[in-house]
């Protein structure tokens, strides 16, 4: 789904898809499965999450950011989205997952924030690509 | 790239070696360390911080200057208050991460033969690791509270004696934070935290004293051979982290309405005098102050491990506290003319000379406390701030060995229980929430924490003191 990107301090990821709904919506699971072991999260509650920027590349700091802020302050792990509206200046998503629980869901590493570092969200002749680097 | 050897320790990228850069890179290394720091990108970040508007004197490089974001960890820069911009990228995520040394009465003896009851009880006393969760609940009013006094909060309400905020930078807390410039959403992420470590390349560490190297300075730290002493590294949590996130975005936004174009996006920054630049002061100095009140819980509870293990009479009493991820309004002379100065200091600490009216009265003979972690099994160094520092860095030093290895590559071919029973052959317990988080902090992802003190020291930036050994490591 997602390849991680090794970097000196901190740990990022490349994403692909067809479609920049498809794009952001990997980018959120990627950085969630960065972040804990996803295999045991069932989808038994959904949580409604928008972000707005002024192109791509914030926007998608922005929504990363607000996963970041569900997960963090939340407890929520999402393991899937799902892009209802995307525009370079606004996202509209649900993701779907569960709180988390220690007993179950292993924790992989606490995320600080994301980064515009090495940022790309762009279009190319095969689909919609992005890089992301995060700062843990 | 142009790299001009200065002299032994001192190299130069001239500042017409790219458009754009405003004055020139100076990097403190070796011969040896430069040929690392050239493997990643951290000189071209340091010139991109060159390139910030309002920039005074020159972008500095430490010896443990790696790539970080932006800026690279390592790196100094001080702009001009009136005419400089302020970049939360200058800061980092982690506001006022930093370490604290805090000295006790027992030695190494005394603490070897109890280590195993030792780590575990602080294992259980000190909450680190993933999502860790402290057991302070606060209010609203109360965490505004702490935003604005910092470490003298938590001595207020018990958290610790008087002297500890003392002898902690700026008295423990800032002056001039606004809790109502943190966002509700900063405050719903850090509320849980205080009194917790958190997870990455934080943890606390119980040391001995292997080497003094300056007798009379060693002296007035209240240290001396074979003593243990404990190092607690950590920041302000998800506080800090989502008030830098907040920042960044507000001022990628209003970065053009001031006309400021930059070669790396995380560099946003906006001038020191906007309504934007001010508002992040305030809400970086509120971080910083909970980064403070949270290392003093720490080492309250600390506290209470050790008397739970030793006894009553078990002195724990605070050398010094430094941050080595913030942004603060200095006086330094610069070409021979006095300047009010915002010096950006991302992985670097500050080390005033002897003398300065901001050291506690009991250090100002041997200058301001300098404290560098090394990686987990190595050693720690305690050193004091130079006037060659004021003069050259905006007294700024080094803030750590600097990592080499990417935390994927530490990982890569290791196995945890191999690397805690190494350690443990050298007499080193660790203690971690996870496997991960040993493998991550192998002494080999760092660089050789000896031979960035020998470039400070021998450059002239900050003196010696005293090495200190690991025996114990809790951490995420």
């Amino acid at each position: 789904m997602f390849e991680v990107i090794e970097h000196t301090a901190d740990i990022g990821f490349r994403v692909r898809a067809a479609t920049p709904a498809e794009l952001f919506a990997r980018a959120g699971e990627a950085l969630m499965s960065l972040a804990f072991e996803l295999d045991n999260v069932e989808p038994r509650q959904s949580c409604d999450l928008s972000a707005t920027g002024w192109d791509w590349e914030s926007l998608m700091v922005n929504w990363l950011s607000e996963v970041l802020f569900v997960l963090d302050a939340q407890r929520l792990l999402l393991r899937r989205f799902e892009v209802a509206r995307i525009s370079p200046e606004a996202i509209e998503a649900r993701g779907y997952g569960e709180p988390c629980n220690p007993q179950r869901h292993r924790a992989k590493l606490v995320i600080k924030g994301v980064t515009y570092h090495q940022l790309a969200v762009e279009q190319r002749s095969e689909g919609w690509y992005a890089q992301v680097i995060l700062d843990i | 790239m142009q790299l001009i050897a200065l002299d032994e320790y001192r190299f130069r990228i001239p500042r017409d070696e790219r458009r754009g850069m405003r004055t020139d890179v100076i990097i403190y290394a070796s011969k040896e360390l430069i040929e690392q720091i050239r493997k990643d990108q951290s000189l071209e970040q340091a010139m991109n911080v060159a390139t910030l508007p309002g920039i005074v004197g020159h972008s500095l490089a430490m010896p443990d200057i790696h790539q970080g974001y932006g800026f690279p960890i390592g790196g100094v820069a001080a702009t001009d208050i009136q005419d400089g911009v302020v970049s939360p990228g200058g800061v980092g995520f982690d506001i006022n991460c930093g370490v604290r040394l805090v000295r006790t009465n027992l030695t190494r003896d005394e603490v070897r033969q109890r280590l195993r009851e030792v780590v575990n009880q602080l294992f259980r006393d000190i909450p680190c690791g993933t999502g860790s969760e402290g057991p302070i609940r606060l209010s609203n009013a109360q965490l505004d509270q702490v935003l604005v006094e910092g470490a003298r909060w938590a001595v207020r309400q018990g958290y610790g004696v008087e002297r500890d905020a003392e002898f902690a930078e700026e008295g423990g807390g800032l002056p001039g934070a606004d809790p109502d410039k943190v966002s509700a959403k900063a405050k719903e992420r850090g509320r849980p935290q205080l009194g917790t470590v958190g997870s990455g390349n934080h943890f606390l560490e119980v040391q001995w004293v292997e080497q003094i190297h300056d007798e009379e300075a060693a002296r007035a730290l209240g240290l001396e051979l074979n003593q243990v002493a404990v190092l607690i590294h950590c920041g302000s949590r998800a506080l800090g982290h989502q008030v830098c996130t907040d920042y960044l975005a507000e001022m990628g936004v209003a970065m053009k309405r001031y006309n400021i174009t930059l070669p790396d996006r995380q560099l946003a920054c906006v001038p020191i005098q906007s309504p934007e630049g001010q508002a992040y002061l305030a809400a970086m100095r509120a971080s910083a102050n909970f980064a403070w009140a949270n290392r003093q819980v720490i080492m309250h509870f600390l506290r209470g491990s050790l008397e739970k293990l030793f006894g009553k009479n078990v002195r724990v009493d605070l050398v010094y506290d430094v941050a080595h991820n913030i942004a603060k309004e200095e006086a330094h002379v610069v070409d021979g003319q006095k300047r009010r100065v915002l010096v950006h200091r991302k992985g670097a600490t500050r080390a005033f000379p002897p003398g300065h009216r901001e050291i506690p009265a009991a250090y100002r003979q041997i200058g301001q406390p300098v404290l560098i972690p090394g990686s987990m099994g190595t050693a720690s160094w305690v050193l004091v701030g130079t006037e060659r520092a004021m003069k050259e860095t905006f007294g700024s030093v080094c803030h750590g060995a600097g990592r080499l290895m990417s935390r994927t590559a530490a990982k890569k071919g290791r196995n945890a229980r191999e690397v805690q029973e190494r350690l443990e052959q050298q007499g080193i317990l660790v203690r971690s929430e996870t496997r991960d988080g040993i493998l991550e902090e192998v002494p080999e992802a760092y660089k050789n924490v000896d031979q960035v003190i020998e470039v400070v020291h021998a450059a002239g930036l900050a003196r010696k003191v005293a090495r200190l050994r690991p025996m114990a490591v809790i951490k995420g």
